[in-house]
């Protein structure tokens, strides 16, 4: 069979047949052709061959990259087994060695961060709420609740009226203090930080105080002792003292 | 209610396979390797054999339902199905004559596959000599054509989409695809 007998018409023609895309009347031609015409069927047949090569081929590159997929996946997790394998004994030890020394020495830096902050902290007390001195029952709905303990429920409230009074300094400082109490240091720290950084504020002092707690309960000293600076209560000045 | 929705779904998966959707033949691809992986590994072989005969494996499958020679209840049967082809693809390379001489057949213990079980199930394309020929001379093409060539057959896209692309009108689109064709046909039998 002579593949250049095919011209581009008849190559159209015979793959509209597969596609299922002749008319009806060019169907039958077609048809006719095939059961009268020597070779004709044979080289319609050829050409669906081509046609089933070119997509087979090209699933089968992208095959490969489907599995590349997969392996490096597989690599990512497993790779850490044969380079321990490679490993000697010696060298082994002297990692452990120095895991352990690392490791307990962030223990103990850790455990005596965490002492500090328990000898020291002591939930804000929280504002006096006597009924008579309420315009804003919600906040001292809240303010009950939280010197109860019940920090959730004052920041439910609280994180609420702060939608409306983003630069409120009293409701970021209570809501900073209830998160610190509720073990959230993290955070408490933009809270305060927002209270910290209005000068006008009455409760600067406590925030900076906080602050100072929040960063030694995360253990970052450094910002601990920088807040706890700025911060005129004798209690920080003591905390520093040990800090230092 | 229920029959609709799982019919429509398995229609989805045969439609999606049939347009050679990416993501769908990815996810079966995926979903089916590691059990194949497992099969040959713990039967003699290694990672790069069981690579080769679930690709092998992977493409019968997809052949066979693009010409519709096997009909998918839903995508699990499609895994089964897989798993057997891949099966008894590993069975043929350890039953070859280079395999036997390096393993012995009480090592063969994990297989309990009858052989009826091979019947009529893997319809094997790939072992057309023609088509094996296409396939190479595709690989080897020149990028221009191969990718008019994928873009067209592969990834189904419009005539006039790629005429776009290539910043042609459409006759000369039909021209160039025209002669691509030519092309790989000629080297396709000069393979033989």
């Amino acid at each position: 069979m002579d593949i250049k007998d095919i011209s581009q018409e008849e190559f159209e023609r015979i793959e509209a047949y597969l596609n299922n895309s002749l008319s009806k009347e060019d169907l039958l031609i077609f048809e006719n052709r095939l059961q009268n015409e020597e070779g004709f069927a044979a080289k319609v047949e050829d050409i669906k061959t081509v046609l089933t090569g070119i997509e087979t081929q090209a699933l089968k590159e992208q095959l490969n990259e489907f599995h590349e997929d997969i392996t490096t996946q597989e690599k990512e997790t497993i790779q850490f087994n044969p380079k321990v394998k490679s490993l000697q004994w010696r060298k082994i030890a002297v990692a452990a060695a120095l895991i352990i020394a690392t490791g307990s020495f962030w223990f103990l830096n850790r455990n005596s961060n965490d002492q500090l902050y328990t000898d020291f902290y002591s939930p804000d007390p929280g504002l006096p709420t006597t009924m008579s001195s309420t315009d804003n029952y919600e906040f001292y709905e809240a303010m009950v609740s939280y010197k109860q303990g019940h920090y959730k429920e004052a920041l439910n409230t609280w994180t609420k009226q702060l939608k409306t009074k983003v630069e409120n300094d009293t409701l970021n400082y209570f809501i900073g203090s209830a998160l610190l109490a509720d073990k959230k240091e993290s955070d408490a720290i933009s809270y305060l930080k927002e209270v910290a950084n209005n000068d006008d504020s009455v409760f600067k002092n406590d925030a900076f105080y906080y602050l100072g707690l929040a960063y030694l309960k995360n253990n970052n000293k450094e910002k601990a002792i920088e807040y706890l600076s700025k911060s005129d209560f004798t209690k920080a000045k003591d905390l520093l003292k040990k800090l230092n | 209610m229920r029959e609709t929705l799982k019919t429509n779904n398995t229609l989805q998966v045969v439609d999606a396979i049939k347009r050679n959707d990416t993501i769908t033949l990815k996810r079966i691809y995926a979903n089916n390797y590691p059990k194949i992986e497992i099969l040959v590994l713990k039967n003699n072989g290694t990672k790069e054999y069981a690579k080769d005969i679930y690709q092998e494996a992977f493409l019968v499958v997809w052949q066979n339902v693009k010409q519709d020679k096997f009909i998918p209840q839903n995508e699990s049967s499609i895994n089964g199905y897989l798993y057997t082809i891949a099966k008894n693809k590993w069975m043929d390379v350890l039953r070859s004559q280079g395999y036997k001489k390096t393993i012995v057949a009480s090592q063969m213990s994990y297989f309990e596959i009858k052989d009826e079980e091979n019947n009529g199930m893997d319809d094997d394309i790939l072992k057309d000599k023609r088509l094996e020929d296409v396939m190479h001379a595709f690989k080897n093409l020149g990028d221009a054509c191969k990718s008019l060539l994928r873009k067209f057959y592969f990834e189904k896209k419009s005539m006039k989409n790629i005429g776009k692309e290539l910043q042609l009108d459409a006759a000369s689109t039909r021209n160039k695809k025209y002669r691509c064709m030519q092309k790989l046909r000629q080297i396709a039998l000069k393979n033989n």
